[in-house]
């Protein structure tokens, strides 16, 4: 656990200081802004036209529920693919993996505390994005024309614990793969799994758009990341020194 | 002294290759031991076994008395690997501290400025690694070695790819480690010459195999083939080169201007030889049994070994 927590605060620091995590804050900003000022207007020249509560109810649901699931997995999709895999690839390349590995942390430390490392500075800034988005729709269009507060519980769930919860699933295989394979292993799952799941939410916001703010929408985020993290898990019983030290540059001499 | 490193049959296969076979010997506290061998030849794989990166296939490893796949052999050991392994985003502390702290050291402070004082790197404490030239990493990662007070610290090609005078200030720092600080040192190396200044003993593998090891001096007066030259004040005459080489037990060489060289046979003291040279007159201006050097030994063994 100590060895774990060591790892994780050096690569935290190390993503914080790094120009990956300066240009991926830019591009968040930039469409948070974005998306924090254009849906309130469009929704606010809808609401002005005078729809009823009940006509209305299930659309906003619908447009909370699109940005409360595109929001965080943007942002956390984002993140991972610049910082998950490439620190891995360039540390095993490089030589300090070898380092770190020859010390007394365990193989398992140095996968969990890189896991989290990328995680929780994205889950945290996924969470801001989706703050601002959920008070600037609700605050600045929402409630003043219809006096309600639109943010279904699922969907608080969804996009602030089981989505999270499924990236990080994602992150622990994404990671795993990297450290006993090659990290383009690493990479394509992440960018797969990633695509995959952004196509999911369009694909239900199209066509089963009431499943969004459903406990049924929740529980399969919930499903997803029990089902990533068991196979990470499982990937976990052949992480060993040898594995890692034998997929990384110059297996022997 | 006790055993600082016991490999006892350590044998490991790596997909079709055996690369190490049968690998046994002992590294006594206090030494300052070479691991040679030609590229290839087994010495990272014997690293990555006592550090316990790779498990051996067969066999047992011990570091103080430790099985290699313990913790606690790995908090007795510190190393510097053939890539440094460094962070180059991190200043020379920031890589100590994080260190310090994987080792669990409290209060590391004090720790880190002495050794950052013992490296002279004191002055480029804040910059970043990125920066340092090959040889400054080097001595950092020695810093970065001693960090946690390791009783034994094993050392994979530690002068690769630096410059002749970083060279020396390596070599500075590894025989202050055992000098000053009294570690246990494993060098693996093929600079002969640097083991040859650094050692007192030696391990030489060849395809993955021990061909030789013990006490370097023991070894060079071994594979000397007992050979003595005495040094005359002038070149002898060809007549008298011709009588004594005719002194079968003598076992006189060659000439080489001043110099002569005997092979005696077993039981000719050199009193009894430079004796025989005064009586015939030669004045004598010194007598030295010569010891092979350790590119001698190193040739004659894997000469031993070269397939027909």
């Amino acid at each position: 656990m100590k060895g774990t927590l060591v790892v994780l605060q050096s690569d935290v620091g190390d993503i914080l200081h790094s120009k990956g995590f300066l240009i991926v804050a830019i591009i968040i900003g930039v469409l948070i802004v974005g998306t924090a000022v254009s849906v309130p207007i469009a929704l606010n020249r809808w609401l002005t036209t005078g729809p009823a509560w009940d006509e209305a109810k299930p659309l906003l649901e619908l447009f909370m529920g699109l940005a409360v699931n595109y929001v965080p997995l943007i942002v956390l999709f984002s993140c991972m693919a610049t910082w998950a895999t490439d620190p891995i690839a360039k540390e095993k390349a490089k030589g300090p993996i070898e380092s770190l590995l020859a010390t007394p942390l365990t193989a398992r430390a140095v996968w969990i505390g890189k896991s989290l490392a990328i995680f929780l500075p994205a889950y945290i800034i996924g969470l801001i994005a989706t703050l601002i988005v959920i008070l600037t729709m609700n605050l600045a269009a929402i409630l003043p024309t219809t006096g309600h507060f639109v943010l279904p519980l699922p969907e608080a769930f969804t996009s602030f614990l089981f989505l999270p919860l499924l990236m990080f699933a994602l992150i622990l295989l994404g990671v795993i793969a990297s450290l006993i394979t090659n990290p383009v292993i690493g990479q394509t799952i992440i960018i797969f799994v990633g695509v995959l799941l952004l196509q999911v939410v369009a694909q239900v916001g199209g066509r089963i758009w009431w499943l969004l703010a459903s406990w049924d929408y929740a529980l399969y985020n919930l499903a997803g990341a029990a089902l990533l993290g068991m196979i990470a898990f499982y990937l976990s019983r052949s992480l060993s020194k040898e594995r890692i030290i034998l997929s990384s540059k110059g297996k022997w001499a | 002294m006790s055993d600082a490193i016991r490999l006892e049959g350590i044998s490991k296969q790596l997909g079709e290759r055996e690369v190490l076979r049968d690998v046994s010997f002992i590294t006594k506290q206090g030494d300052v031991f070479g691991y040679l061998g030609p590229n290839g030849a087994g010495k990272t794989t014997t690293i990555r076994i006592l550090l316990g990166l790779l498990k051996p296939t067969s066999g047992k490893a011990t570091i103080l008395g430790e099985d290699v796949s313990r913790d606690e052999a790995r908090r007795k050991v510190g190393f510097v690997l053939e890539s440094d392994g460094l962070y180059d985003n991190k200043t020379a502390e920031e890589n100590l501290w994080y260190y310090a702290r994987i080792y669990g050291m409290a209060e590391p402070a004090e720790r880190i400025d002495r050794l950052l004082n013992l490296v002279e790197l004191q002055d480029r404490a804040k910059d970043k690694v990125g920066t340092y030239s090959k040889g400054m990493r080097q001595r950092l990662a020695f810093a970065r070695a001693m960090t946690h007070n390791p009783e034994l610290l094993v050392l994979d090609e530690p002068t690769a790819g630096v410059d002749p005078s970083g060279q020396i200030e390596v070599r500075e720092v590894i025989l202050n480690m055992a000098s000053r600080e009294g570690k246990t040192i494993f060098l693996s190396s093929h600079n002969l010459d640097e083991v040859q200044r650094i050692c007192n003993r030696i391990a030489l593998i060849d395809r993955g195999e021990i061909k030789l090891c013990g006490e370097l001096e023991q070894l060079q007066r071994e594979m000397s083939g007992n050979e003595v030259e005495i040094e005359t004040t002038e070149a002898i005459a060809e007549p008298l080169f011709a009588e004594l080489k005719s002194l079968s037990h003598l076992g006189l060489r060659e000439r080489k201007d001043k110099v002569l060289t005997f092979v005696p046979q077993e039981g000719v003291r050199i009193p009894d030889m430079v004796s025989l040279l005064v009586r015939q007159g030669v004045e004598i201006e010194g007598v030295s049994k010569k010891e092979a050097s350790l590119e001698e030994i190193y040739s004659a063994i894997l000469k031993e070994v070269e397939p027909s």
